[in-house]
């Protein structure tokens, strides 16, 4: 699904660069066209871009605008209840970025903290864990 | 997932402990041997980032757990260059590493006089108090460290981690009453923690069916303990942790209806009526079996349950069907 996101994204710049350049184009054409019709006016006459190059402008943004809106993933819950189901039920792979990276912010439960109470870490008793765990023959998976 | 350096390593499994210890080599290769102040340097060579430190003490702690303690040594070092020795947290880091190397009682005790000293010095060093009040639980001192513990919080009242602490401690020694007015002063303090909710019901729950629980008593716990879980199931949709407990509690209740003293002048404390139980039993029975079914699936959104709960869930559900088939032969 993002490729065609960002083809469209791209599409649009390519409008949208388009469009400028014409506009560009033109002003400069008509500058031009001015200062050999009237050599001795000194006052610039304004004219207005070509109807097509504000339709093509206005609608190269929409298109960049869809693209870009086409890319992004799905909104984050806000209710507190479905934001912790989310949580419990998948885990990190639910707090993915745009990029399907898993977010900087993400620290999964955050009340995890008061049932495992890293200041009172009793070390001791873990290190008697894991060299049992080492004992009964365990090893790291992958 | 793989382990992350970024949270605390307490709840990994044994495994992941080990990998991220192994990481060690790597992570202290990659941050700079000596901090120097000179601005040359600090041009020179990598700039802090905001995880680095964080990585370094999650790293200390996974190393001293898997025994690891050249690379753990090596951490603290780090940490006492780049933060001085009177940092509160790289004291009680410090002191951490002595703990997991001192090899008997002398050397703990030594230990424990050192976080005196250093409290007669400065006693509002919360993390020394905490690392003593750790150490003289390790060591089975539980009176000793219920009393500190009470201390610290006549002192600072707000820290839900040593409220939750405090809880543990007198579940240990059997003193359900004292651990449920912990566990709610830690609910105080965090109203919306789920999981806080769901552990006060699973105490509840082991009040009321501790031998030598009154009748009148057996009633309101077991009231209460619908009640926690139920809430911790509003709070998070899906909690698989909550449903075991509603499912364990109501399976009770049901077990008990002719028991109980059918006494309905208690207020707040009488039970839910058998149709309201019949039904949340249905419902956690319910939901269980979804989240084991969808867990097993490895469904897209639903594979975040830790498989040794699932496995927990699967086999309550199972002990039930087979009793309720031996009841129908």
């Amino acid at each position: 699904m993002t490729w065609i996101s960002k083809s469209i994204t791209a599409l649009g710049g390519l409008l949208l660069a388009h469009a400028c350049y014409s506009a560009q184009e033109h002003t400069a054409l008509q500058s031009f066209r001015a200062t050999t019709a009237t050599l001795t006016s000194s006052t610039p006459t304004t004219a207005s871009l070509p109807i097509d190059i504000v339709i093509e402008t206005v609608f190269a943004t929409f298109v960049v605008l869809l693209g870009l809106v086409l890319n992004t993933r799905p909104l984050r819950p806000i209710r507190w209840n479905v934001w912790a189901g989310k949580l419990e039920r998948e885990g990190p792979e639910g707090f993915l970025d745009n990029e399907g990276e898993v977010n900087k912010d993400y620290v999964g439960n955050p009340y995890k903290i008061l049932e495992m109470r890293p200041g009172f870490v009793d070390i001791r008793k873990q290190r008697k864990e894991f060299a049992d765990w080492v004992k009964r023959g365990g090893k790291v998976d992958g | 997932m793989a382990p992350s350096l970024l949270h605390p390593p307490s709840q990994l499994s044994p495994g992941d402990a080990l990998q991220l210890s192994q990481q060690a080599p790597s992570v202290l290769q990659n941050s700079a041997s000596t901090t120097s102040s000179s601005p040359f340097n600090a041009l020179l060579s990598n700039p802090e980032t905001a995880d680095q430190w964080v990585q370094h003490e999650n790293l200390l702690l996974s190393c001293l757990r898997t025994g690891d303690e050249v690379a753990a040594n090596r951490c603290l070092e780090k940490l006492l260059a780049r933060f001085s020795e009177d940092n509160e947290r790289v004291m009680a880091l410090r002191g951490l590493v002595k703990e997991a190397e001192a090899q008997n009682n002398g050397e703990l005790e030594k230990v424990l006089h050192e976080y005196d000293q250093i409290l007669s010095n400065n006693n509002t060093n919360i993390p020394i108090t905490k690392r003593r009040i750790a150490l003289l639980r390790s060591m089975g001192r539980l009176s000793d460290a219920v009393s500190s513990l009470v201390q610290l919080l006549d002192f600072l009242p707000t820290d839900a981690e040593a409220w939750s602490e405090l809880a543990d401690l007198y579940l240990l020694q059997g003193m359900y009453q004292q651990a449920i007015y912990a566990t709610e002063e830690v609910l105080v303090l965090a109203p919306n923690a789920w999981n806080v909710h769901a552990r006060l019901g699973e105490i509840l729950y082991m009040a009321a069916t501790a031998p030598g629980a009154a009748g009148g008593s057996y009633q309101k716990y077991m009231t209460e303990a619908v009640k926690r879980f139920s809430r911790s199931i509003e709070l998070c949709d899906d909690y698989l942790r909550g449903y075991y407990g509603l499912k364990l509690v109501t399976n009770k209740l049901l077990k008990n209806t002719g028991k109980a003293s059918g006494k309905s002048d208690e207020g707040e404390f009488t039970l839910p009526d058998t149709k309201t139980t019949e039904r949340l039993n249905q419902l956690a029975t319910s939901k269980l079996s979804e989240i084991i079914r969808r867990s097993t699936a490895r469904e897209t959104g639903w594979r975040g349950y830790d498989e040794l709960e699932v496995e927990a869930a699967r086999k309550l559900l199972s002990e039930e069907a087979s009793a309720a088939s031996g009841i129908e032969r």
